[in-house]
């Protein structure tokens, strides 16, 4: 792979079935180009989640590979596996912070890949860390907050600190699980045009599972769709139509929202 | 458009792939009904043969009834064994005509048929309804419950109660220098417990164990470790530690340390299992390692609980502590075993007032604290 081209991410053939016996991907392939805004499309229970954690292997997949940038992580482990993770930062649908501990506290928790040991066990961080932390809260709109405790902030800052701690890890790619799905509607562009501009300004490779077929079409340069586990449909949103739509969600669907797509 | 061949997906909970049981497991989980079957059966039997031979007006060799003990004696544990599991093979066997048997309803579930049906019309409820009556009869025989003793004899306690109701002020001042000591070998035993205890319940929580091969085996030997000590009472820890370091309060708190530990240990990792995995989860994908995962994605969320846990902990050990001093581990209960023995009720009393003030105070301390804290 060349320079500018090269696959940020390469899925080939994923698989992966739970312990219990649950099929929840099956033979998987896509790939996603350097600085593109991928959508993951799918009903509740079609493998948003699984696949968006067999890329970063919170969950291990039982078959198939995954590259990132090149790099097998599917054949990784200990130190290397969180050498890897480092350059991928991954955002929840339920924000997944550390509640009792301080804002500041849970943006500086992004830089631990990269920190001493025993200092980051005392939540010990160094100066420079710290500074770059108060400028990721600046970044997300939250200045002067970071010594609140993190619930104590509304669903929508609370996932903004999200974004700040994904900042805070130098990523080089974005997975992001249903990052406003829990919000307000009313909220949800505020933390989507953080992840754009992380995409847009800092040329940061993004994976996200969306639901809401407006925010897909005002955000994503391109979308896959899954369903029951498999992939059913890949192309850009200008080709995602009414017909498509019903493809993905069954015939009985009808979008969300009643604005075009 | 690809293909929408219909696929496993949500709605199929049981995938084919593992659907048929292999032979070697179906013949295990039959053997499991079968020895279970066994088992209720024998001890059925056994019941019914005590309750027999009780009832039967048999007399031992001193001419007198049987009591339970002698009886227990008397019983044919082997024959009975034996037959319980022939019995058992040909329920097992013959389980459709006869009604599943309790352990085949255990391990392979009723039949469709038996489900829907009230217990009462069921082999299974009926067998399960006849060895709980069972148990009740033959409990009240061994253990020689006898409600005559109970309504007529209250004379004698009442000698006892009578001297508890003139505490004597005579052991007021031995007994508050000693209760100073209970408390503080409270406090030692559960203060020494929580730096152990803590590092012990990340090895004995599942959830944090499932991954490597290594964690697995310390969660099984965290776990052994801990139910057996959990397992011997404080008063068997204090004789060992007192036969180790001497009578005193150092044997009470070791001993309630020990025990400590592992009550702890165990509170603690089940706390460890409900946290959110959310946190945790974040923090590993940011590239942290273990000790970073834990400390940032776990620990936050348990040390409310775990202070609470420990002060209630506490407040046990005070008790626990009254009554450790029966054997020589220090303590107030230490000069309160020899007055029981010389039937001095009023000093008694005295001391068992002082026991009470201060568990009923602890209790009220601990609660107020632990509301503050969760
Ligand atoms: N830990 C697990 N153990 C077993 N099965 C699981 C587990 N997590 C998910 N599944 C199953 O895998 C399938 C895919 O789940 P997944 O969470 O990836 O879907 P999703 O598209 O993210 O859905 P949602 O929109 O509800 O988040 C489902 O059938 C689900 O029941
Ligand atoms: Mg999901």
């Amino acid at each position: 792979m060349t320079g500018g081209t090269a696959a940020a991410v390469e899925v080939r053939d994923l698989g992966m079935v739970y312990p219990g016996g649950i099929r929840a991907l099956e033979s998987v392939s896509f790939e996603v180009k350097e600085g593109e805004f991928l959508a993951v499309l799918g009903l509740s229970g079609s493998g948003k989640s699984t696949l968006l954690r067999c890329i970063n292997r919170l969950l291990d997949p039982t078959e198939g590979t995954v590259h990132i940038f090149g790099e097998e992580v599917t054949a990784l482990r200990g130190s290397a596996l969180r050498r890897l993770r480092c350059r991928i930062a991954m955002i929840f649908q339920q924000f997944n912070l550390v509640k009792r501990q301080t804002v500041l506290t849970n943006v500086l928790s992004g830089a631990l890949g990269r920190s001493r040991l025993l200092p980051s066990l005392m939540v010990s961080f160094p100066q420079a860390e710290r500074e770059r932390a108060v400028a990721a809260l600046e970044r997300v709109g939250l200045p002067g907050r970071a010594d609140s405790r993190a619930d104590a902030l509304s669903g929508g800052q609370q996932q903004r600190v999200a974004v700040a701690r994904a900042l805070m890890q130098e990523p080089q790619l974005i997975l992001a699980d249903e990052p406003v799905a829990s919000l307000d509607p009313a909220l949800r562009h505020s933390v989507m045009r953080h992840i754009e501009s992380l995409n847009r300004e800092e040329g940061l490779t993004v994976l996200c599972s969306l639901h809401d077929i407006d925010l897909v079409t005002r955000y994503a340069t391109r979308l896959i769709a899954l369903r029951d586990g498999q992939l059913v449909w890949q192309g850009s949103p200008s080709n995602f139509d009414q017909k498509t739509f019903k493809e993905i969600y069954g015939q009985d669907a009808e979008p969300a929202s009643n604005s075009g797509y | 458009m690809p293909n929408r061949r219909p696929i496993r997906g949500t709605e199929v909970k049981k995938n084919t792939e593992f659907g048929a049981p292999s032979p070697l497991a179906l013949f295990v989980d039959r053997v499991q009904a079968v020895v279970v079957d066994a088992f209720l059966l024998a001890f059925g039997g056994l019941m019914v043969e005590l309750l027999v031979l009780a009832f039967s007006g048999r007399r031992g060799a001193t001419g007198l009834l049987l009591t339970a003990e002698k009886i227990l004696d008397l019983l044919h544990y082997g024959w009975m064994a034996a037959v319980a599991v022939v019995l058992a093979l040909i329920w097992n066997a013959a389980h459709v005509p006869l009604g599943t048997s309790p352990g085949r309803a255990m391990v392979f579930g009723l039949t469709e048929e038996e489900k829907d049906l009230p217990w009462s019309q069921t082999t299974v409820g009926w067998f399960v309804a006849i060895l709980i009556q069972l148990t009740f009869f033959t409990g009240w025989l061994i253990t020689e419950l006898d409600l005559m003793d109970f309504l007529t004899k209250f004379s004698k306690a009442a000698d006892i109660l009578r001297g508890l109701m003139h505490p004597q002020a005579s052991i007021l001042h031995q007994g508050s220098v000693l209760l100073v000591q209970t408390i503080f070998l409270a406090f030692m035993a559960t203060a020494f417990a929580i730096p152990v205890a803590f590092v012990l319940s990340f090895p004995s929580a599942r959830n944090l164990t499932r991954g490597t091969f290594i964690a697995r085996t310390a969660y099984i030997v965290a776990r052994t470790l801990m139910n057996f000590v959990r397992a011997v009472e404080p008063l068997v820890w204090a004789l060992i530690f007192i036969s180790w370091v001497g009578i005193g309060p150092f044997a009470g708190v070791l001993a309630l340390w020990v025990h400590s530990v592992a009550a702890l240990t165990k509170l603690y990792s089940e706390q460890i299992e409900s946290i959110d995995n959310g946190p945790m989860d974040a923090i590993m994908a940011t590239g942290a390692s273990t000790l970073q995962v834990l400390r940032y994605g776990v620990v936050p969320q348990v040390i409310p609980p775990f202070l609470s846990f420990t002060i209630y902990r506490w407040d046990i050990n005070v008790r626990m502590s009254t009554i450790i001093g029966f054997v020589g581990g220090g303590g107030i209960g230490y000069i309160l075993k020899p007055r029981v023995d010389l039937g001095e009720w009023g000093e008694v009393g005295t001391l068992v007032l002082l026991i009470a003030a201060t568990v009923w105070v602890m209790d009220i301390v601990s609660a107020k604290i632990r509301e503050r804290i969760v």
